[in-house]
C-alpha cells in the first residue's frame, strides 16, 4: 500500500490542526509537513504542546478541527483495526520511556515482536540482542525497568521502538538525561537509523545544538502556531527575533518563559491582602 | 517468580477452592439425598396445608423418604393439591396410607408424615393418597381454646 | 438558585458519563475474551496475584468468623436448649451470607485496591499509552486477563471462606463446647439445601467477583494519572465495591430467598 502513494507526498501531513485542553487552546491552526526519509525536529518552549502533537499524530488524541494524514491515511478516520495496523509501522519513544515495569529489559524489547510476529524464539533473541547492542545495553538485558536509570530506560525504550523496523519513529525528548557520551552515540544512532533504513524521524527536543546537528528540517512552534520552519542553519540565523532568541538560548527577547499569568506585582498584591 | 511456580500455586489454589466447594456440597448440605431426578410422584389433597412449603420433608416413621415437590390449588373443590416426590427405593408403600401434616416442635416447620395402611397395592407414579389430615393451625387452636374459656367464664357469672 | 440547580445537573451528568464509560469498558473487556484464550499464561499469572495471594487473609478470616459464630450461636441457642442446631446456624449464615459477602469485602480491600493501583500507575507512567502506540490494545492485554482472574477467583475464595468457617464453627462447637458431633453434622445436612443455600451462595459470589473486579479495573483505568489521582481511585475502589456488595447482597437475597 505504501507503493501506491506518491513518494514525494509527505509522510505526515497536518492541515488546519486545532486542539484544546479544557479552555486552553493548545493548537490553533497548525500546518506541518513531515517529509519521508528525513529527520524533522519540532522545537518550542516547554508546555507548548509538542508531546500533545506526537499523540495527535499517533491517533491517541482527537483534534477538534483539521486533519492529520499519515502515509496518505487520515488517522482520525481509520477504524480500530486499520489504526492498529498503521501504528505497527510507527514507533514512539515516550518522554518517560513507558517501559512495562513487570517484565525485564529483554522481554520489554521483545514484546512487540512476540505480539505482532510469529518469529521463532531464537530469532527474537537475535533481533532483541542486536537492538540492545545498538543502544549499548546488551549487558542490562536481565534488569527490571525499576533498576534502570532514567537515561537507560529511555535507551531501552528506543530499542523497543525500533525493533519492528517501523517506517517512522517519533522521539519525545530522546536526549534528556543522557551523559555527553551516550548523547553523542544517540545522535549518531538516530541519524544512522534514519539513513540506513529509509526511516523518517520526528524529534521533539529542547537540545538545540544536538537537534540542529542531525535535523534536516526544523519546525518551531509556540502559542499554538508554527512560528517558523526551515533547515537548521537558516533557523539559527533567522531574521525573526523570536526564532533567533529561542535557537540561541538568549534570556532576553520576545519568547515567554512564563506560563500565561497575570502580572507578578498584581499576584503578589492579591496574596498580601 | 518463575512461570512454573505460578502454575503450581494457581493449580493448588483452584484445587483448594474446588475441594472447599465439594465439602460444602457433600458434607454441609446433603447432595445425595436432595436429588430431584429419581423417585416417583404421588398427590394428596388437603383442606388446609398450613405453612407447608415446596421442599418440605415427607417422612414415614420419622425417616425422610421424600420431599414436597409442588403445591397447587384446585379451584373447584377449594383444596390444596400437594405433589410428593418419594425416592425410588421406598416403592412398597401401601396405597391406603394416611398422610398427615405435622409440625416439628411447637413452632417448627411443617412436614408430611405417612402412616402405612394395610393394602397390598403400592403407591406408584401418579397415584393419589385419599386419606389425609390437614395441618393443625395454631391460631385456630388458640382461638377455640379462648372461645371455650370464654364460655366457661360466662357460666361463672 | 439556578446556580445550585446547574451544579446538581453537572454532578448528575458526570455520574452518567462515568457509568457510561464503565459499561463501555466492561463491553470492551468481554470483547477481548477470544483473544485471551490462546494466552492462558496471562490469565494464570493474574489468578496468582488476585487469587492465590488473597488465600491467606481469606482462610484466616473464614476460620475466625466461623469460630465466633460457633461461640455466639452456642450461647444463644443453649438458652433455648437448641444447641444441637448450632451446625445449621453456622453453616446457613456462612454459606448464604457471610461467605460470599465477607469474602467479597476482603477481596475488594486486598485484590481490588491492588488492581486499581496497578492499572492507575500503568496509566500514570504512560505504560498504557505505550502499549497503544505499540499497536497493542491495553484493554485486551491488561484488563481482560485481570477481569477474568477476579471473576474466577472470587467464588473459589468464597467457598474456601465458608468451608473453613464451618470447620471453625465445628472446632468451637463440637470440640470446645461439647455439642454432639453427630447432631452437629446431621442437623446441618438435613437443613442446608444444595440448591437453595449452596448454589445461591455461589451465584452471589460470582456476581460480587464480577462487580468488584469491574469497579477496581474501571477506577484504575479512569483515574487521574497522578499519584494523588491513583490514591483517590484506590480509595474509591474499596468504598464503591463495599457499598455495591452490600447493596447487591440485599437485592440478591430478596430475589433468591424471598418467596
Ligand atoms: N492531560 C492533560 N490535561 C490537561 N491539560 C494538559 C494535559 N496534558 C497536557 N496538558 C497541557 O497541555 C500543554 C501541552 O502539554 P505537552 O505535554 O504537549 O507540552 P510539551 O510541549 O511536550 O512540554 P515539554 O517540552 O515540557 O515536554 C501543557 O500546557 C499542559 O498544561
Ligand atoms: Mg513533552
Amino acid at each position: 500500500m505504501t507503493e501506491s502513494v506518491d513518494t514525494q507526498e509527505p509522510l505526515v501531513r497536518i492541515r488546519g490542526l486545532r486542539f484544546s485542553r479544557g479552555n486552553r487552546v493548545i493548537f490553533d491552526g497548525v500546518d506541518i509537513d513531515i517529509p519521508r526519509g528525513k529527520v524533522t525536529a519540532i522545537m518550542g518552549p516547554s508546555g507548548t504542546g509538542k508531546t500533545t502533537l506526537l499523540k495527535l499524530i499517533g491517533g491517541q488524541l482527537r483534534p477538534s478541527a483539521g486533519t492529520i494524514h499519515v502515509d496518505g491515511q487520515d488517522i482520525h478516520r481509520l477504524g480500530n483495526r486499520a489504526l492498529y495496523q498503521l501504528r505497527m509501522r510507527m514507533g514512539m519513544l515516550f518522554q518517560s520511556g513507558a517501559l512495562l515495569t513487570d517484565i525485564n529489559v529483554f522481554d520489554n524489547v521483545a514484546y512487540p515482536l512476540r505480539e505482532h510476529t510469529d518469529l521463532s524464539p531464537s530469532m527474537i533473541r537475535k533481533l532483541v540482542l542486536l537492538k540492545l547492542e545498538a543502544v549499548g545495553l546488551r549487558g542490562a538485558r536481565d534488569l527490571m525497568p525499576s533498576e534502570l536509570s532514567g537515561g537507560m530506560a529511555r535507551r531501552v525504550a528506543l530499542a523497543r521502538a525500533m525493533v519492528l523496523d517501523p517506517m517512522m519513529i517519533m522521539y519525545d525528548e530522546p536526549f534528556t538525561g543522557q551523559d555527553p557520551i551516550s548523547m553523542g552515540i544517540l545522535v549518531e544512532l538516530i541519524r544512522a537509523l534514519n539513513d540506513a533504513s529509509r526511516l523518517s524521524s520526528i524529534i521533539v527536543s529542547h537540545d538545540v545544538q544536538e537537534t540542529a546537528a542531525i535535523a534536516d528540517l526544523v519546525y518551531v512552534i509556540s502559542d499554538g502556531k508554527v512560528i517558523e520552519s526551515g533547515p537548521p542553519e537558516a533557523m539559527m540565523n533567522s531574521d525573526t527575533e523570536w526564532t533567533r532568541q529561542f535557537m540561541q538560548g538568549l534570556a532576553d527577547g520576545p519568547v515567554p518563559f512564563h506560563y500565561p499569568a497575570a502580572a507578578l506585582e498584581q499576584d503578589l498584591l492579591e496574596a498580601s491582602c | 517468580m518463575h512461570n512454573r511456580t505460578v502454575e503450581i500455586l494457581v493449580g493448588a489454589f483452584m484445587a483448594a477452592g474446588l475441594v472447599a466447594f465439594f465439602f460444602l456440597a457433600m458434607q454441609v448440605s446433603n447432595l445425595s439425598s436432595s436429588g430431584n431426578g429419581d423417585g416417583y410422584e404421588v398427590i394428596a389433597r388437603f383442606d388446609n396445608i398450613g405453612s407447608l412449603k415446596v421442599r418440605s420433608p415427607v417422612t414415614m416413621a420419622g425417616v425422610r423418604i421424600g420431599r414436597v415437590s409442588e403445591i397447587g390449588f384446585d379451584r373447584r373443590t377449594y383444596e390444596a393439591v400437594v405433589t410428593l416426590r418419594i425416592e425410588s427405593e421406598y416403592n412398597v408403600i401401601p396405597d391406603d396410607s394416611f398422610a398427615k401434616i405435622f409440625t416439628a416442635g411447637l413452632l417448627g416447620e411443617q412436614y408430611i408424615g405417612l402412616d402405612p395402611g394395610g393394602s397390598d397395592k403400592f403407591l406408584q407414579q401418579g397415584s393419589e393418597i385419599s386419606l389425609t389430615q390437614s395441618a393443625l393451625v395454631l391460631e385456630e387452636i388458640i382461638g377455640q381454646f379462648l372461645f371455650s374459656k370464654a364460655e366457661e367464664g360466662d357460666s361463672f357469672e | 438558585m439556578l446556580d445550585s440547580l446547574a451544579r446538581l445537573g453537572r454532578v448528575g451528568i458526570g455520574v452518567l458519563e462515568r457509568l457510561g464509560r464503565g459499561h463501555l469498558l466492561l463491553l470492551a473487556i468481554f470483547v477481548g475474551l477470544p483473544d485471551l484464550l490462546p494466552r492462558l499464561g496471562l490469565l494464570l499469572r493474574q489468578i496468582y496475584s488476585v487469587g492465590v495471594l488473597s488465600v491467606l487473609i481469606i482462610s484466616v478470616s473464614g476460620l475466625f468468623v466461623g469460630m465466633v459464630l460457633g461461640l455466639q450461636g452456642y450461647y444463644i441457642l443453649s438458652q433455648f436448649g437448641a444447641e444441637q442446631t448450632l451446625g445449621v446456624m453456622v453453616a446457613a449464615s456462612l454459606v448464604r451470607e457471610l461467605g460470599p459477602v465477607v469474602a467479597a469485602l476482603l477481596f475488594a480491600g486486598r485484590a481490588g485496591s491492588a488492581l486499581t493501583a496497578e492499572i492507575g500507575l500503568m496509566k500514570a507512567t504512560e505504560q498504557l499509552s505505550g502499549l497503544e502506540m505499540m499497536a497493542v490494545d491495553p484493554v485486551r492485554r491488561v484488563l481482560t486477563p485481570r477481569f477474568f482472574a477476579g471473576f474466577i477467583s472470587m467464588p473459589l475464595l468464597a467457598a474456601l471462606f465458608s468451608a473453613l468457617g464451618v470447620l471453625g464453627g465445628y472446632f468451637v462447637g463440637g470440640g470446645l463446647l461439647g455439642v454432639d458431633d453427630g447432631a452437629f453434622w446431621a442437623q446441618m445436612q438435613a437443613k442446608i439445601d444444595l440448591h437453595e443455600d449452596v448454589y445461591n451462595g455461589v451465584i452471589k459470589s460470582f456476581v460480587f467477583g464480577l462487580v468488584c473486579t469491574w469497579i477496581a479495573l474501571f477506577q484504575g483505568y479512569d483515574c487521574v494519572p497522578t499519584s494523588e489521582g491513583v490514591s483517590r481511585a484506590t480509595t474509591r475502589t474499596v468504598v464503591h465495591s463495599s457499598l455495591a456488595v452490600l447493596g447487591l447482597d440485599f437485592i440478591l437475597t430478596a430475589l433468591m430467598f424471598g418467596e
